[in-house]
C-alpha cells in the first residue's frame, strides 16, 4: 500500500526541518522552548496514529518511496508494518511525554535552545531508523540517533560526563561499522538496500558466506542492545546521561537495536532461523544477559544505574524472544519493547524527579516516600511490577509470549530439549526482576520517612502527569493487549 | 431462570467489586464514610450475586455452563493466538465463589470498624475490593491464562496487604510487626517477602501452563481432559512434569512445604486481611486449582499413567506440611501466628485429601472432603482471624504472653473464639468434624495408611495448639488488665460470632449437605473405579478422630486452661524437649536457612560479581583496549620526528624493498 499522504516522511522530516527553528527560538523563549519543541513531536505521534491506523485497515504495510540516490540504486525508501507500527508509536509517544518532562527537569539550565534541537534530531533518528524499510537508509538514522544522543550526554551529563559519552560513542560507532560492513557486502552480493527484496535475492547464497555478514550486522546491533558482553558503555550512560535522555536512551533506543535484528534475522536473513547452532547460542547468549543485568541490578545503590542493568536484562528478553524462532516469540518481542519503554521510561523519570527534590539517586538515602508523594509511588510501583512481568500489565503479556514462542519451538517436532530447558530456566530467572524490583521499591518508598522530607517531598504536576499517563497506557494495554496485537499480523516476515 | 442469566450473573460478580475498587479513589472525595460505606456495599453486591447462583446447583442442568468472549487476538499465532476470556460455571465454582463472597462481605463488615480512623483507608478499600475481583476472577475463569491474571492479581493485593503498615515504625512494633528476633520482620518486608515466594512458584507454574497449552493445543479448562488424551507420543512424558510445574504454583500459593515460610510472615498485615486473604480465600486458590486440574489429571493418566505422580506429589506434600505446621503451631508465641500454622496445616489437609482420592483413581471421597473442609475452615478460621484481631486490639499485644483472663472482660469475643476453635479441632457436631472423617476416610480408602496415621497424628497437635491457644488467652491470671481492656464493639463481634456459629450449623447440616455436595461432584467427575470402602475400618474412622481430639485436648487442658500442669517445669526437666522447642521455634531452621541459602548469597555474589568481573575486569578490559591504541599511537608517532633527512631515508628503504619485491616476483 502506498503512502499516499507522505505520512511517514512527514514523520520522519518534521523534527529535523524543525531542530534549526528550535535552536533559533531557543535564545529568545528560554525556558518556555520546551513546549514548542512538543509541537512537532506531538505532530509526529498524530502522523504515526494514522499511519498504523491505516496499516490496521488496509491489511497491509504501508510503504513511501522517493528517489534519493540513483547512482547506487538507492532509494530513500519508508515502511511501516505490523512491527514497526507498535515500535514507532511507542518512541513518538515517549518522546512527546519526555518532552513535555524536560521541560520541568531542565529548569535552570543553560542553552535550552541547544538541548531541544539536539532532542529533535535524536527522536527523528529514533522515528527514522524504525521506518526505514532499506538498509542505507536504517544506517543513516541509526548514526543520526547516535550523534545528538553523544553530544546531550556530553554537555548536560552528570560525573565524568565527556569520557562516558566519548565511551558511548566509541562502542555504539565501532558497532555501527561493523553493520556498515556487513551492508556493504550484501549490497555487493544482491545490488539493492531493500530489506524486503533481499531475501528473495539472497535466497541461493551459500550459508558460509551469509553467516559471517549476518554476524557482522548482529553485532553492530547487539552492542546498542548492550547484550553481554557488549554491555559496559550502557550503565555509564544511562546513568550519567540527563535525566530526560536516559528516559529515552533506555526504553526507547536500545531496544531498536533488537528491532532491527528482528529485520536481520527474519526479513533479511530467513535462512539463518534454520541453523540451530546459531538460533540456540542466541538464546543462551540472551538467557546470559537477562540473568547478568538482573544480577548486576542486585548489587546497584544508585537507582539509574540500578536501572540501566535492569535495561539489560530487559535487552535480555527481547533478543530470547527473537531468538525463539516462532511468531509468538517475535510478537513478545515487539511487546517488550512497548512494556519495558513504557515502565522504564515511568521509572527514570521517577528518579529524575527523585534527583530533582532530593539532589541525590543513592537508594540508601530515599526512604519512606510512599505517603509523601502517592501518585509517583503508584506509578513507580505499576513501573516495576510490569517489568517483572505481573498482570494485569503489559509486561506479563511480552514474557508470556516470549516464553510461548521459545516453548513452542521447544516442543515441535523434533523435540528440542536444549531449548526446553533453556527456556525452562529463563522462566525461572524471572524471579530476578521481580526481586530488584520490589526491593528498590521496599528501600525507597516503605519505612519511616526521611528528616525534613514532607518540606520538600512535592511532587511537581509538570513531570508527574507524564508518568501517570504511562502508567495508565501500562494497565489499559496490560488488559486487553489486541490493542496492540491484532495489528501485528501485518508483518513483513 | 435461563443459562444466560447465570452467565451474566457470574460476570457481574467480579466486575462489580472491581468497579468497587476503582471508585474507591472517587468515593474518598466525597467523604471518608462515603468511602468506607461505599466499598463495603459493593461486596455485599457481589455477595448478592454469587447468591443467585446457588439455585443452579439444585436444578438439572447440563454442567458446565459457559460464555466467553474473545479477548487476546494474535492473528495467525498458534494456541496463545486466541486466549477468549470466559466465565466457567460447574459445582466446583459455584460454591468456591459463594465461599469467597460471602466471608469477604462479613470480613468487610468487620473492617468498618476494625480499621476505623486508619490514615491509609483508601488504599485498603481499594486493595479489598480489587481482592475480592481477583479472587472471584480466579475461580470463575474458563482457561489457565485467565485465571493467571486473577492469580496474580491476588498476589498483589496480597503484597499491597501485608505491607499495609509500610511505615515500619519501631515503637508499634508490638502490634505491626511479626516475629521474635531473630526472626522479627517488619511489614514491608514481610509483603515483599510474600510476593517473592509465591511469585516463584507462579513462575513454575507458568512454565507448566505453557508447556501444557503447546503439547495439548488448549488452555481451556474443559477442553483440556480429552485434548491430554490424544497429545503425540513424543510429547507424552511432558504432560507430567507439567502437573508437578503446575502444583508448584498452588504449592507457593496455599503456603505448602518448601514454600510455605512465607506465610507465617504476611501476619504482619491487618488482622482482617489475615482473614480474608491468608486463611479464608486467597491461601485456598491452590487448593481450588489442584481440584481444579483433579478430573483433568486423572483422565489423563489413562493415556499417561505417570500423571498420577500429580496426585502422589499432592498427598505427600499436604501431609508433611499437614504435620510440621501443626507442631509449628504447637509452640508459636504469637496468636496471629498460631492461627497462620493452623491455616498452613489445614489446607495440608486439604491437599492430602484431594491427593488421596487421587491416588484412588478418583474418589469422591477424597474430592468432596477437600472442598467441604475448605468451606469449613473458610467459616471458622476467618471467625478466628477476625477474634484475634479484637483480642490484639484489646491486649495491645500479639504475643501470647501478653493474654491471659480475658474471659472476663470479652465474653463475647471468648463464646466466638471458643465455638470457632473447638470447629478447628474438629470436634462433632461441628462442621470441621465431619469434613475431618472425610479427608481420614479418603486416606484410608485410598490404602494410605502411612497418610492416614499422619493426619491422624496431625488431629492430635490440631487439638492440643487450639486448647492451647484458648487457654493462653483467655484463662489465667486476670487481677493486673485494668479497664482498658474491653469487649470489641458490636460491628466487630457481630461478624465473627455469626461466622462461628455458622460453623455450628454448617455441622449440624453436614450429613446433608456432604450428601448434596457428593451427587453434585459426582455427576461432574468421572469415577474410574475404587469403591468408597476399604473394609470396615471405615467406620470405624470417626472414633479414631474423636479419640485424636481427646487425646490432644486433656494434657493442653490441663496446662493451660486448670494449669494444674507447669509447662515450663516439664520442658526444663528435659533438655531434648527444650532443643526440640527451640527447633520448632525457630521454624525448623527452614526460613534461616532459605535466608542463608538463597537471599544473602544472591546479594553476596551479585556484589562480588559486580566488583570484580564487571567493574574489575570487564570495564577494565575497554580502558585496557583504549590505553592500547593510545600507547600503540605514541609508540608509532616517534617515527615522525620532522626531520626531512629521515623522511627520505625512509622513502628509499621503502622504494628497495618495492623493487626487491618485483624483482624477486619477476
Amino acid at each position: 500500500m502506498i503512502d499516499a499522504n507522505h505520512l511517514l516522511l512527514q514523520s520522519v522530516m518534521i523534527p529535523i526541518i524543525s531542530a534549526p527553528v528550535i535552536l533559533a527560538l531557543g535564545r529568545r523563549l528560554g525556558e518556555n522552548v520546551g513546549w514548542v519543541a512538543s509541537i512537532p513531536l506531538i505532530y509526529v505521534l498524530v502522523t504515526l496514529s494514522a499511519s498504523a491506523m491505516e496499516v490496521y485497515h488496509g491489511k497491509g504495510m504501508l510503504v513511501a518511496s522517493y528517489r534519493w540516490a540513483p547512482l547506487i540504486g538507492g532509494d530513500f525508501t519508508l515502511m511501516m508494518d505490523g512491527i514497526s507500527a507498535p515500535i514507532a508509536l511507542t518512541i513518538a509517544l515517549l518522546s512527546f511525554l519526555v518532552c513535555i518532562y524536560s521541560v520541568g527537569y531542565m529548569r535552570g539550565e543553560h542553552g535550552l535552545g541547544l538541548y531541544f534541537c539536539l532532542y529533535m534530531l535524536y527522536a527523528a533518528g529514533m522515528v527514522g531508523a524504525v521506518l526505514a524499510a532499506d538498509l542505507l537508509v536504517f544506517f543513516i538514522f541509526f548514526e543520526l540517533m547516535l550523534i545528538p544522543s553523544w553530544v546531550l550526554i556530553a554537555i548536560w551529563g552528570t560525573g565524568p560526563k565527556e569520557r562516558i559519552a566519548l565511551k558511548y560513542f566509541i562502542f555504539t560507532e565501532a558497532g555501527a561499522l561493523s553493520m556498515l560492513a556487513g551492508i556493504a557486502a550484501t549490497y555487493s552480493m544482491a545490488g539493492t538496500f531493500r530489506m524486503d527484496e533481499l531475501s528473495s535475492l539472497l535466497a541461493g547464497v551459500d550459508g558460509g558466506i551469509i553467516a559471517p555478514i549476518a554476524s557482522a550486522m548482529l553485532l553492530g546491533l547487539f552492542v546498542k542492545m548492550a547484550v553481554f558482553p557488549l554491555h559496559t558503555w550502557l550503565p555509564d550512560a544511562h546513568a550519567e546521561a540527563p535525566t530526560p535522555i536516559s528516559a529515552l536512551l533506555s526504553p526507547a533506543m536500545i531496544g531498536i537495536g533488537g528491532y532491527a535484528s528482528i529485520r536481520i534475522l527474519y526479513t533479511v536473513f530467513p535462512g539463518l532461523l534454520e541453523n540451530w547452532v546459531a538460533m540456540t547460542s542466541l538464546s543462551a547468549l540472551s538467557l546470559i544477559t537477562m540473568g547478568y543485568g538482573g544480577f548486576m541490578a542486585l548489587a546497584q545503590r544508585d537507582l539509574k544505574r540500578l536501572l540501566a542493568y535492569s535495561s539489560i536484562s530487559q535487552m535480555g528478553y527481547m533478543l530470547f524472544g527473537i531468538s525463539a524462532i516462532s511468531h509468538l516469540g517475535v510478537i513478545g518481542a515487539v511487546l517488550l519493547y512497548v512494556s519495558h519503554g513504557l515502565a522504564k521510561a515511568i521509572l527514570f523519570m521517577a528518579s529524575g524527579i527523585f534527583m530533582k527534590l532530593f539532589k541525590t539517586r543513592s537508594i540508601e538515602e530515599l526512604r519512606g516516600l510512599a505517603g509523601k508523594m502517592p501518585y509517583l509511588s503508584v506509578s513507580f510501583v505499576i513501573g516495576f511490577l510490569s517489568l517483572a512481568g505481573v498482570p494485569p500489565l503489559l509486561g506479563f503479556w511480552s514474557e508470556l509470549l516470549i516464553f510461548a514462542g521459545s516453548i513452542y519451538t521447544a516442543l515441535l517436532s523434533p523435540m528440542d530439549l536444549v531449548r526446553l530447558i533453556i527456556t525452562l530456566l529463563a522462566i525461572i530467572m524471572a524471579i530476578l526482576t521481580a526481586g530488584y524490583g520490589l526491593w528498590t521499591i521496599k528501600r525507597i518508598l516503605y519505612g519511616g520517612s526521611l528528616e525534613g522530607s514532607s518540606k520538600i517531598a512535592k511532587e511537581p504536576m509538570l513531570m508527574t502527569v507524564p508518568m501517570i499517563i504511562l502508567a495508565l497506557l501500562t494497565i489499559i494495554l496490560g488488559i486487553y493487549p489486541s490493542i496492540i496485537t491484532s495489528i501485528l499480523n501485518n508483518m513483513m516476515i | 431462570m435461563s443459562l444466560e442469566y447465570f452467565t451474566t450473573i457470574a460476570w457481574l460478580s467480579w466486575t462489580i467489586p472491581l468497579v468497587g475498587a476503582l471508585l474507591t479513589p472517587l468515593l474518598s472525595r466525597i467523604g471518608p464514610k462515603a468511602r468506607d460505606y461505599g466499598a463495603v456495599a459493593f461486596s455485599l453486591l457481589a455477595m448478592l450475586m454469587t447468591l443467585q447462583l446457588i439455585p443452579s446447583l439444585m436444578m438439572e442442568v447440563e454442567w458446565p455452563i459457559r460464555s466467553r468472549v474473545s479477548w487476546l487476538i494474535i492473528p495467525g499465532a498458534p494456541i496463545i493466538g486466541e486466549v477468549g476470556a470466559g466465565m466457567l460455571l460447574d459445582p466446583l465454582s459455584v460454591v468456591m465463589v459463594n465461599v469467597v463472597s460471602v466471608v469477604s462481605f462479613l470480613i468487610m463488615l468487620y473492617s468498618l470498624s476494625y480499621m476505623h480512623g486508619d490514615p491509609g483507608l483508601t488504599r485498603y478499600w481499594f486493595f479489598m475490593n480489587f481482592f475480592i475481583a481477583n479472587m472471584l476472577l480466579l475461580v470463575l475463569s474458563d482457561n489457565l491464562i485467565l485465571m493467571l491474571i486473577g492469580w496474580e492479581g491476588v498476589g498483589i493485593c496480597s503484597y499491597a496487604l501485608i505491607g499495609y503498615w509500610y511505615q515500619d515504625s519501631r515503637e508499634g512494633w508490638l502490634h505491626y510487626w511479626v516475629g521474635e528476633p531473630p526472626e522479627a520482620y517488619p511489614p514491608s518486608h514481610c509483603g515483599m517477602k510474600a510476593f517473592m515466594v509465591t511469585r516463584l512458584g507462579d513462575l513454575f507454574m507458568m512454565a507448566g501452563i505453557l508447556m501444557v497449552a503447546v503439547s495439548t493445543g488448549t488452555l481451556d479448562f474443559v477442553e483440556l481432559a480429552e485434548a491430554g488424551k490424544i497429545v503425540p507420543a513424543n510429547l507424552q512424558p511432558l504432560l507430567p512434569a507439567a502437573l508437578i510445574l503446575i502444583l508448584g504454583g498452588a504449592v507457593g500459593k496455599s503456603a505448602q512445604l518448601p514454600l510455605m515460610e512465607w506465610l507465617p510472615d504476611a501476619m504482619a498485615g491487618p488482622a482482617s486481611v489475615s482473614a480474608l486473604i491468608h486463611a479464608a480465600t486467597m491461601v485456598k486458590a491452590g487448593v481450588y486449582l489442584v481440584a481444579r486440574l483433579f478430573p483433568i489429571a486423572l483422565e489423563w493418566s489413562s493415556a499417561v499413567p505417570e500423571a498420577m505422580n500429580f496426585f502422589y506429589a499432592t498427598m505427600w506434600i499436604g501431609a508433611v506440611t499437614a504435620f510440621i505446621a501443626a507442631t509449628q503451631a504447637m509452640a508459636s508465641t504469637e496468636l496471629k501466628k498460631v492461627l497462620a500454622y493452623s491455616t498452613v496445616s489445614q489446607i495440608g489437609y486439604m491437599m492430602m485429601s484431594l491427593g488421596a482420592g487421587g491416588v484412588a483413581m478418583g474418589l469422591i471421597a477424597g474430592y468432596v472432603g477437600s472442598i467441604f473442609h475448605l468451606m469449613n475452615h473458610a467459616v471458622f478460621k476467618a471467625a478466628l482471624f477476625l477474634a484475634s484481631g479484637s483480642v490484639i486490639h484489646a491486649c495491645g499485644s500479639r504475643f501470647l504472653r501478653d493474654m491471659g483472663g480475658l474471659r472476663k472482660y470479652m465474653p463475647i469475643t471468648f463464646c466466638g473464639m471458643l465455638l470457632a476453635t473447638l470447629a478447628l479441632m474438629g470436634l462433632p457436631p461441628f462442621g470441621g468434624f465431619w469434613s475431618k472423617d472425610l479427608v481420614l476416610t479418603a486416606t484410608l480408602s485410598a490404602g494410605e495408611y502411612v497418610v492416614f496415621g499422619i493426619g491422624l497424628a496431625t488431629a492430635i497437635l490440631t487439638a492440643f495448639y487450639s486448647m492451647r491457644m484458648i487457654g493462653l488467652v483467655f484463662f489465667g491470671a486476670s487481677e493486673q488488665r485494668g479497664s482498658r481492656v474491653h469487649e470489641a464493639p458490636r460491628i466487630m463481634w457481630a461478624p465473627y460470632t455469626a461466622l462461628a456459629a455458622g460453623s455450628l450449623i454448617i455441622g449440624f447440616a453436614a450429613p446433608f449437605l456432604e450428601h448434596g455436595l457428593e451427587e453434585v461432584f459426582a455427576g461432574y467427575i468421572t469415577i474410574h473405579g475404587a469403591s468408597h470402602g476399604a473394609g470396615g475400618w471405615n467406620q470405624l474412622v470417626p472414633l479414631f478422630s474423636v479419640a485424636a481430639v481427646v487425646l490432644g485436648t486433656i494434657p493442653a487442658y490441663l496446662i493451660y486452661v486448670k494449669r494444674t500442669w507447669k509447662a515450663e517445669e516439664i520442658i526444663s526437666k528435659h533438655r531434648s524437649l527444650e532443643a526440640l522447642r527451640r527447633f520448632i521455634l525457630r521454624r525448623y531452621y527452614l526460613n534461616a536457612v532459605y535466608y542463608m541459602a538463597f537471599v544473602k548469597p544472591s546479594l553476596r555474589l551479585a556484589e562480588t560479581v559486580f566488583r570484580g568481573f564487571e567493574q574489575g575486569l570487564l570495564d577494565r578490559l575497554n580502558y585496557a583496549i583504549s590505553y592500547t591504541a593510545r600507547k600503540t599511537s605514541d609508540i608509532v608517532r616517534r617515527i615522525h620526528t620532522g626531520v626531512l633527512g629521515h623522511y627520505v631515508i625512509g622513502i628509499m628503504i621503502g622504494a628497495l624493498i618495492l623493487i626487491a619485491l618485483l624483482l624477486g616476483g619477476a
